[in-house]
């Protein structure tokens, strides 16, 4: 694509130019609508789950689903650009789910979840899940409504993604190294992501995980039941 | 990527805050924090292409404009920019106030003269 050389000037006056100097944030709408969700949704934690496509967010949420459906009231809000598999998988796990097709794009907006909210019962339900469309850098910087921002980064991607990625793991409240059954077999080393994500954002918690043997997932749901609490009493106490 | 729909909401913003002058834009200045994860470059051809859709906006002006991260340390009480993404003042500190970095934004508008 060739970039103009010259400034495209038919439109330049003869006369005067009028300048004006401004702050029109562009991604104001999109944060509006988040600030929307959030007031909707008081007493239920909402956790925006980020990653790479494949790093096993589904997985994590299915096995979540299979060990707390009994003490915690799940549901899962899936995007996906083309398909429905996602939200079938939890579905097979008992969790209600509904897909968000995102039309191949690459990230969730605020005012697709607000849509979806209409469309999925969410009465009595504790922790509502969205899974992200897989991407590190779009779904970034739209905020969802969330309570907490969680990404997993796999043992197979390498661990050097905190410093490429840094907004989404600024943004992050954890940082979970899934596939954490692979990391005998690839170079990766949990300590030195974990300094690196630091770096970025010194306060992020890290747990390693593997969904497919289990380690890590009594942590992981530890964790989670906490902070369902904590949100709970929040509420109370206001 | 989404630059095309960023271009688009450029536009939108500024039909909705301009409606009378809106004809008259020449120019339009963005600002990008380096955060913001945007490419100036694929903003240019996200331009070109919604040119193509929209050829009444050939005659505008796009410029992007990066701005460099800076963060506050409350230790030092001091702005410092971030550099690689360490977030660590020159004091060894680590902090997570971002004072700049994170915007996008439309920080400049030109219109022609009548
Ligand atoms: N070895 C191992 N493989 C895993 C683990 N968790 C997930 N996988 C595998 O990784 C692949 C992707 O897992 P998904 O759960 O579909 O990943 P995802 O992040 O939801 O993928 P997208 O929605 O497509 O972005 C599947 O083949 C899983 O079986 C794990 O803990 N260990
Ligand atoms: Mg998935
Ligand atoms: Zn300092």
């Amino acid at each position: 694509m060739n970039t103009p050389i010259n400034p495209k000037s038919n439109r330049m006056p003869v006369g005067s130019v009028q300048c004006d100097n401004t702050t029109l944030n562009l991604l104001k709408a999109n944060d509006f609508v988040a600030k929307a969700i959030r007031e909707r949704l008081p007493d239920m934690l909402v956790i925006n789950v980020c990653s790479s496509p494949g790093s096993g967010k589904t997985s994590l949420m299915q096995e979540t689903g299979r060990r707390l459906r009994d003490k915690i009231n799940m549901a899962v809000l899936v995007g996906d650009p083309e398909t429905d598999r996602d939200a079938i998988r939890m579905k097979e796990v008992g969790i209600n789910a509904l897909q968000i097709v995102t039309g191949g794009m690459c990230h969730i907006e605020a005012q697709m979840i607000l849509q979806a909210l209409d469309h999925i019962d969410l009465t009595g339900v504790d922790l509502l899940f969205i899974e992200n469309v897989g991407n590190l850098v779009c779904p970034a910087a739209f905020d969802l409504g969330e309570d907490i921002r969680v990404t997993l980064l796999a043992a197979t991607e390498g661990d050097d993604k905190p410093k490429k990625y840094p907004r989404m793991f600024l943004t992050s409240e954890l940082m979970v190294i899934s596939k954490s059954d692979l990391l005998p077999y690839v170079p990766f080393s949990v300590e030195a992501v974990t300094k690196d994500a630091r770096e970025v954002n010194p306060t992020i918690e890290v747990i390693s995980i593997s969904s497919l043997k289990g380690d890590g997932m009594d942590e992981w749901c530890e964790w989670l039941v906490t902070k369902v609490n904590e949100k709970k009493t929040s509420q109370v106490a206001i | 990527m989404h630059e095309i729909s960023i271009v688009r909401n450029v536009f939108q913003t500024l039909e909705q805050t301009y409606p009378e002058k809106f004809d008259r834009i020449v120019k339009v200045q963005v600002q990008a924090g380096l955060l913001s994860n945007v490419q100036p470059i694929l903003i240019q051809n996200a331009f070109e292409a919604l040119i193509q859709e929209e050829p009444s906006l050939s005659d505008v002006e796009l410029e992007v404009l990066l701005l460099p991260i800076i963060a506050h340390c409350d230790a030092c009480d001091k702005d410092f920019e971030v550099k690689k993404h360490r977030f660590i003042c020159v004091c060894g500190l680590p902090s997570k106030k971002i004072i700049q970095g994170e915007e996008l934004q439309i920080s400049e508008v030109q219109f022609s003269g009548q």
